[in-house]
């Protein structure tokens, strides 16, 4: 016999775990990986609002342009995205960088919403529509050293705002939403106009637009308001136009402000003792506890015994505010969520908390945040969770159907969703990886 | 079983002739055993037993597996269609990829795992509760405009009541020690190496692997493992205690859902 080599038969355990120790070992992610921050887009996507080019204008033979977009799709971005909010068909991304630029913007552009955004085929033309994330120029005193706080859009205007030289607006002024005197017969289109605000008793901590009218938070916790007024959505006791903000009073004079919100022609305000105040249009019972008047123009406290209540979200037809707590309450007209039978209340109603992830299993599962867009409900909860529901307006919903959705159902969002914005028929998240 | 007392043999009336006296042919009526149930006759009572299985237990799995023997079997039939959910404690071990998700067997990949915390683990299970749970409310095939969608929602009974694809109800880290780490995991229609499936899984979504080591199956609808006999206890008598203990358990349950 001679033995040349001995006959591979099935390899022993040991010869087993040997190979096992020899093999090498691969580190997919170290110590130190961090977690990055995405954006997801969804919803209507033809007037260019999600910042995807080809899903108007296709790039490649094969693709198809894509109308809408029923599940949360990632925008690469070139920063880290701090604030975005959706407007009209447009949206508005910002970021918390010193570089010189800050704000991003997508969208329709037919009322320089977005500023201007010169066309390369024309120089003197500015775009209608813009597909893609582009640079909004604001005029900084100081570029490298503003930093952008948050942005917010209403039906044909934006407001940004910096930390120390005051709030820029843009867009449509024909109501005086963006705090400059109404020129007549302006064309808003392909203008190069920005204007600045800085006129306020301290420091503007937070801007809300409604459909034409603009709201502003300073520190000291007062309210101003500008825009539209024919609903009593500027608070000031008229029904007139507003082209310079002002001080709001009634039932908040006096009171610290610690959050106001409005997306349509009603407006909540909520203060540190965590009361809520309310004005503007009641048309759907939103102040019917209060008033049987359908317009309401001077802030108004709302008797609410739910709580203490720590935010406050102000949409189309309907209202949420949050609780301390954790719990949700609604009250308005329209899908609120608790099933199809409820369909308006003046008097708010409790969500179960079991619909948003509660459990005995998890009973530290609570809402964090609250946000409503002009016909859909947004609730964030501490696990990093996306519910959405109401009416599903061209896929605006991201649950991936089309059907309006009766009660809170949850988005698949691949992270940890952190804010969301919601406009008419889009939203857009702002979210960690795993 | 055949050892135990029967059924008594049952009884006839026939008419038998009087006894004594002789002549007279007078009937009087006399309750007599019949003859076709005396034992001699009958044979054991007992020649063959039907058993028939519940839910599937894997081969290197472990745990409550319900039987059914002779007429319970009409009862697993019912079992199936209450589709309740199935309680597993899930054993895994990060820094290793088999081809079966198991620790027996071809090694595939070995990663680095001390970048794992809890918190990333839990991050992980509550995506898989959360598109779990979207699972369940689709599949149930209830229409979700409906109130009655609405109230079962919050109670949260909603869940697939025919054919789906395994649904994972409930997630829970029950202890976290690396390399190690055990799940307790309750889920609908599953296999195990399903399970040992999204283990892997586990390991891949936190970029590195992870091998299942353990599953074992604690609770099958009604039957948990305090009313499971272990092999030590299969005898008649501890058989028949156990059936008698359960009877009213799954009645209850039956009347429940169906």
């Amino acid at each position: 016999r001679r033995g040349l080599g001995v006959a591979a038969g099935p390899p022993s355990t040991c010869q087993l775990r040997e190979a096992e120790e020899a093999a090498p070992v691969f580190q997919y992610a170290g110590k130190a990986a961090r977690r990055k921050d995405r954006v997801f887009v969804w919803g209507f996507s033809y007037s260019g609002a999600l910042g995807v080019p080809s899903f108007v204008r296709p790039d490649a033979g094969w693709k198809k342009p894509r109308r809408i977009q029923p599940t949360p799709y990632r925008l690469e971005t070139e920063e880290k995205i701090s604030s975005a909010a959706c407007g009209y068909g447009f949206t508005l991304l910002a970021s918390n960088t010193r570089d010189i630029t800050k704000v991003w913007g997508m969208g329709l552009n037919k009322d320089s919403q977005l500023g201007f955004q010169r066309s390369r085929r024309d120089q003197t033309k500015g775009y209608e529509y813009v597909l893609e994330p582009s640079p909004i120029p604001l005029p900084l005193e100081k570029p490298q050293q503003t930093r952008v706080l948050q942005v917010s859009c209403g039906r044909a205007h934006s407001l940004v705002l910096t930390d120390s030289e005051g709030v820029f607006t843009m867009g449509n002024n024909s109501y005086g939403q963006c705090g400059r005197k109404v020129v007549e017969d302006e064309i808003y289109s392909g203008s190069h106009l920005i204007h600045q605000l800085k006129e306020f008793d301290s420091r503007v901590v937070q801007v809300v637009c409604g459909q034409d009218h603009s709201l502003f938070r300073t520190k000291k916790g007062t309210v101003y308001a500008c825009g539209w007024g024919a609903d009593g959505q500027t608070g000031l006791g008229h029904y007139n136009i507003t082209s310079v903000p002002t001080k709001l009073h009634g039932d908040i004079a006096g009171v610290n402000i610690i959050q106001v919100s409005s997306c349509g022609d009603c407006c909540l305000a909520v203060s540190d003792e965590g009361d809520v105040f309310g004005w503007g249009n009641s048309e759907y019972l939103q102040l019917a506890s209060v008033t049987e008047t359908t317009q309401v123009n001077v802030p108004r406290h709302l008797p609410f015994k739910i709580g203490k209540i720590k935010e406050a979200a102000c949409g189309g037809t309907g209202n949420v505010v949050l609780t301390e707590e954790g719990n949700v309450f609604v009250w308005g007209y329209g899908i609120l969520g608790k099933g199809p039978n409820l369909i308006e209340t003046a008097v708010p109603e409790m969500i179960p908390p079991s619909l948003f992830g509660w459990s005995d299993f998890s009973p530290d599962t609570r809402v964090a945040h609250v946000r409503c867009g002009l016909s859909q409900f947004a609730a964030l909860t501490n696990r990093g969770e996306l519910f959405v529901w109401g009416k599903n307006l061209r896929g605006c919903l991201g649950t991936g159907r089309m059907e309006d959705q009766y009660f809170p159902w949850r988005v698949t969002v691949p992270g940890e969703v952190v804010d969301v914005a919601c406009g008419v028929d889009h939203m857009v998240s702002m979210v960690r990886s795993f | 079983l055949n050892a135990a007392p029967g059924r008594a043999p049952r009884q006839r009336v026939r008419f038998l002739p009087a006894p004594g006296g002789s002549g007279a042919v007078e009937l009087v009526a006399a309750r007599v055993p019949v003859l076709a149930d005396h034992p001699l006759v009958r044979g054991p009572r007992f020649r063959k037993l039907k058993i028939g299985a519940g839910h599937r237990l894997d081969v290197k799995a472990s745990g409550v597996f319900v039987l059914g023997i002779g007429h319970g079997n009409k009862l697993l039939t019912d079992l199936y269609n209450c589709h309740l959910t199935k309680v597993y404690t899930v054993g895994g071990l990060f820094g290793k990829a088999t081809d079966d998700f198991s620790d027996t067997g071809n090694l595939v990949e070995k990663t680095t795992f001390d970048h794992i915390t809890r918190e990333k683990l839990e991050r992980i299970l509550a995506v898989i509760h959360g598109t779990n749970q979207k699972a369940l409310l689709m599949y149930s095939n209830i229409d979700m405009k409906t109130q009655e969608a609405y109230e079962l929602a919050v109670k949260g009974l909603i869940r697939p009541m025919g054919k789906s694809p395994p649904i994972i109800t409930a997630v829970r880290i029950l202890q976290f020690a690396l390399p190690e780490f055990q799940l307790e995991i309750h889920c609908l229609h599953e296999t195990q190496q399903y399970l040992r499936k999204m283990v892997h899984e586990i390991g891949l979504e936190l970029k590195s692997s992870a091998v299942c080591t353990q599953v074992r199956r604690i609770r099958d609808g009604a039957f948990t493992v305090d009313d499971a006999l272990p092999r030590t206890q299969w005898k008649l008598q501890s058989i028949q205690e156990a059936i008698r203990n359960c009877q009213l358990k799954v009645e209850t349950e039956l009347k429940k859902t169906l």
